[in-house]
């Protein structure tokens, strides 16, 4: 009786235990089999665009995607711990920078998507790692209400941000943590030279109420009054802006770098060619009309689709030119001279 | 026989003479090897080998940075202030829950209102707090405050005292309402006062209480990386958030696994402290031979009116915090259109269904899986004697004294190949909850056990039962309320946990956390507060229904001090 009873109980566990690892395994075959989709992706692009790109993409093609949105250093982490048994067949959306990282540490599988010659060469990879899907320009976010009662006009110079009245309401990124801080110091260091960048931002610092984790994460306190102005992608601040929140957009006359939203196929996918035919509807005329008729607010890497919304005509704005190998290859020496620099005076 | 040939005898004969005890230890140190120690090593091997070599570059290279030096005073700072803060705070609503007159409803909304910070995601109480203390919050403009700056040690620092201090409530009440009133009834009898009795005898014996919640305290927030990543700013480095930093900002994956394994240090001192004050004393208090109970005495009166004011203050902030959510739920746009809407309900049910029951399925494999393994080991840690028991017990609790990013890290690297394949699945996620907040049913057990007297079970074995059948008919029976408590709070965590999470949802498992955490990113505060009312809403509810049984199990053992078994140990 009372050996019958452990037996059950051990008998109990056992069987417990095997269904997780049966579960486990047969989830694992299931994708190796199948021929063609559904594909899994990691999107740094925020979900509830990727859902409706997604969409739109599965009618085309029929081939459908899961995809789980993480941030782009969090999906790169994982890439890199996954490399030796990939989970996803696909990264899509985030900065070119990313990949580029990405590309050194092996996790990117080489492809030329089929339209890759209509993208202009600066917005896809030299070797064919990754292709553009998005360009991205810095812009200035200010909160009117703020602005009016101060008397000011709206930034229209880095160095309008310098101002004393500013002081202890400037929310942006954190470099070590966010692409749009990063792309803000490319711009700087544009601008004012390498040195001229770090001694601004220096100066700038008097100013600032908090370094966010996230490159939009200024957006809601700006919005909200809780801050005044910050530096952000035109994407996140066309987002809160389309909210209905009163909030100026402006642009510096120095200039801004811009942002290039990538995607690739990532190194041992089991999905191939699924995946490839994800990056050449990436590369086709398709994606960018999807953009704009769901209020997108990308600029469309294909200069052959319009673009309808005023906010995104940048004929007024100066863009800097920035290489993606350049700042790929200077990131980790910026972000550094930040936290010395910058965070710890 | 001397002393120690008699172990070792003991040691080579447990095969012989208790097989269920050796079978059981080497079923439990498997699952150690394989979901403890296998990631952990592997972690280790990718930190400190470099190119094949043992290398220690990483480790002087990371302490060479004055601001990860800072990072590591940072933490310690934090941890004492909030376990000071948050144990002073839970006897507080102890006192006031175990000590005075309050009517009974009035009782249960104390409690009910301590528990919210509990349940719910850390970092939607981060937000509301910069919502209502930050520049320009709410409060600040209703008091006329300008110029305090909560982004820093002091936000942190009431965000995770708020998040904890229920913690501290709890193990402070169970020690306070199974003291004996004897004692007070002799002092007041032989002339003390009021006050005297309460600093002479009701403080000294709830020492155990404030120390099991101190070091819990510091131990949570040690570990703890969501609150300082939203409150800390610049200007209040700490490491858990250095090092889920390095590495998504600088993909140091050896960097940011070197800072948290600094971590283990503080961890180990404590455990080892929690051991030398609270492992040797006794606080057996049932012994099958309770004698009739009268009431406490009364607190001195200046106390009283120190308890209202603090109690009210907090259940006042509490609330204010988690209106602040449920409004921003339930408007159109925050703080632009305040018109009335359940769109963001619609939302949540029309897209987050997926990420819900997910999270249900997951958290209750995890609970039921997490407390028979807590069972098991709490019991065997308590009760038996075997070779290296120090270091089961540590060895259990390992994954929960690491930052919650590195275990996600450790996971992926070790289970993403063949024969061990868990990525992506769902298994990958129960072994990381399981593995990491069974020790909140592990400590319950054991707190449980202190109290049993062991000669029950004695009786039990010399009465003819064989040791089985003692545990499943006297120890049991005895431990359930323990056991439901510790269920009750693995529930909790595997419901609102983020940080090992991250790094382990995948295109087939999403939960609701990193829903709430990914709407907030992508600046939808409003569907951000309808995920997390849903959330709350849930655990209230299998909460509820978690008492309810508790309760339940503990008058059908008709047990004499019911609230004891409220113990719990994060």
């Amino acid at each position: 009786m009372k050996k019958l009873r452990i037996a059950g109980l051990m008998l109990l566990c056992l069987l417990v235990v095997s269904q997780l690892f049966a579960a486990g395994a047969q989830e694992a075959v299931a994708t190796e089999e199948v021929p063609k989709g559904p594909i899994s992706v990691y999107s740094i692009m925020p979900e509830k665009y990727a859902t409706k790109i997604f969409a739109a993409f599965t009618a085309d093609t029929g081939i459908k995607v899961n995809f789980v949105r993480l941030s782009s250093g969090e999906a790169l982490a994982r890439l890199i711990a996954e490399k030796n048994n990939p989970q996803v067949d696909a990264l899509w959306g985030g900065p070119a920078d990313t990949y580029e990282a990405g590309i050194k540490e092996g996790i990117f599988e080489v492809y030329v998507p089929k339209q890759a010659d209509k993208v202009p060469a600066n917005f896809r990879s030299k070797d064919g790692y990754w292709t553009g899907i998005g360009i991205i320009p810095l812009t200035f976010l200010s909160n009117a209400k703020f602005l009016k009662e101060k008397g000011l006009n709206p930034p229209t110079s880095w160095n309008d941000l310098l101002n004393p009245a500013y002081k202890g309401t400037l929310q942006m990124a954190d470099a070590r943590t966010s692409g749009t801080a990063t792309e803000r110091i490319y711009s700087l260091v544009k601008i004012f030279g390498e040195d001229g960048a770090f001694a601004y931002q220096k100066q700038l610092h008097q100013n600032i109420q908090l370094y966010t984790k996230g490159g939009a994460g200024g957006a809601m306190p700006i919005a909200t009054g809780q801050a005044a102005s910050g530096v952000f992608y035109i994407v996140d601040a066309l987002d809160i802006q389309q909210q209905g929140y009163d909030l100026v957009i402006s642009y510096p006359v120095e200039g801004v770098t811009y942002g290039v939203e990538a995607s690739g196929i990532i190194k041992g996918t089991k999905n191939l060619a699924a995946a490839k035919v994800l990056m050449d509807w990436a590369s086709s005329s398709r994606l960018g009309e999807v953009m704009v008729a769901e209020m997108i607010n990308y600029i469309p890497t294909r200069p052959d689709v319009k673009v309808t919304n005023p906010a995104l005509d940048m004929s007024k704005v100066k863009l800097i030119e920035a290489d993606t190998a350049w700042k790929g290859e200077k990131r980790a020496a910026y972000v550094q001279r930040f936290i010395d620099d910058v965070i710890q005076q | 026989m001397s002393d120690f040939t008699k172990k070792k005898t003991e040691r080579t004969l447990m095969i012989k003479k208790d097989p269920v005890l050796f079978s059981v230890l080497v079923a439990v140190w498997l699952s150690f090897a394989i979901f403890i120690f296998l990631p952990l090593v592997k972690l280790l091997l990718v930190t400190f080998f470099v190119d094949g070599k043992l290398s220690f570059a990483n480790l002087s290279n990371i302490l060479g940075r004055p601001y990860n030096v800072r990072a590591l005073y940072g933490s310690l700072i934090l941890a004492t202030a909030v376990s000071f803060a948050g144990t002073f705070l839970g006897y507080m609503f102890a006192l006031a829950v175990t000590r005075t007159s309050l009517p009974k409803p009035l009782k249960w909304l104390l409690s009910a209102v301590t528990i919210l910070p509990l349940i719910s995601p850390p970092f939607t109480s981060s937000i509301s707090l910069t919502l209502a203390l930050g520049p320009n919050g709410m409060l600040l403009k209703a008091f006329g405050i300008e110029n305090l700056n909560i982004y820093g040690f002091l936000g942190t620092w009431i965000s995770e005292t708020l998040t904890y201090f229920p913690v501290a409530f709890m193990v402070i009440t169970a020690i306070l309402s199974t003291m004996t009133a004897n004692l007070d009834d002799a002092a007041l009898s032989l002339g003390a006062s009021t006050r005297r009795m309460f600093r002479t005898i009701t403080i000294p014996l709830s020492y155990p209480g404030i120390g099991n919640s101190f070091l819990l305290l510091f131990g949570a927030s040690l570990a703890d990386f969501a609150t300082p990543l939203i409150l800390g700013g610049h200007t209040f480095p700490v490491l858990p958030t250095e090092a889920y930093l390095l590495i998504t900002g600088m993909f140091d994956i050896k960097g940011g696994s070197t800072l948290s394994f600094l971590l283990l240090v503080p961890a180990l001192v404590v455990f080892l402290i929690q051991r030398a004050l609270i492992g040797k004393k006794s606080y057996v208090s049932v012994t099958g031979k309770n004698g009739a109970r009268s009431d406490f005495a009364r607190l001195p009166k200046e106390l009283s009116v120190i308890i209202t004011i603090v109690c009210t203050f907090v259940v006042a902030l509490i609330l204010y915090l988690y209106f602040i959510i449920l409004w921003g739920s339930l408007v159109k746009v925050w703080s632009v259109n305040n018109s009335f809407t359940l769109d963001h309900y619609r939302y949540v049910f029309a897209h987050g269904k997926k990420a819900i029951t997910d999270t249900l399925t997951i958290a209750l494999y995890s609970t039921v899986l997490g407390s028979l393994l807590a069972v098991v080991i709490g019991y065997v840690s308590q009760r038996k004697k075997f070779f290296g028991q120090r270091f089961f017990e540590f060895s259990s609790m390992l994954n929960y004294a690491l930052p919650g990013t590195v275990v996600g890290i450790a996971y992926i690297i070790a289970f993403n190949e063949r024969p061990i394949l868990l990525t992506g699945t769902m298994s990958i996620l129960v072994a990381a909850y399981v593995f990491r907040y069974y020790a909140t049913g592990i400590r319950s057990v054991i707190a449980s056990l202190q109290q049993i007297d062991p000669a029950l079970e004695e009786a039990s074995l010399s009465l003819g039962a064989g040791s089985v059948r003692t545990f499943t008919h006297v120890t049991i029976p005895l431990i359930i309320p323990a056991v439901l408590a510790g269920m009750r709070y693995i529930f909790i965590h595997c419901m609102t946990a983020i940080s090992a999470t991250i790094f382990l949802v995948s295109v087939r498992w999403t939960l609701l956390t990193t829903r709430i955490l990914e709407s907030m990113t992508e600046l939808q505060f409003s569907q951000a507060s309808a995920f997390s009312i849903v959330l709350i809403i849930i655990v209230f509810a299998a909460d509820a229904l978690m008492l309810f049984l508790l309760r339940l199990s503990t008058s059908k053992f008709n047990r004499p001090q019911e609230t004891s078994y409220a113990i719990v140990s994060a």
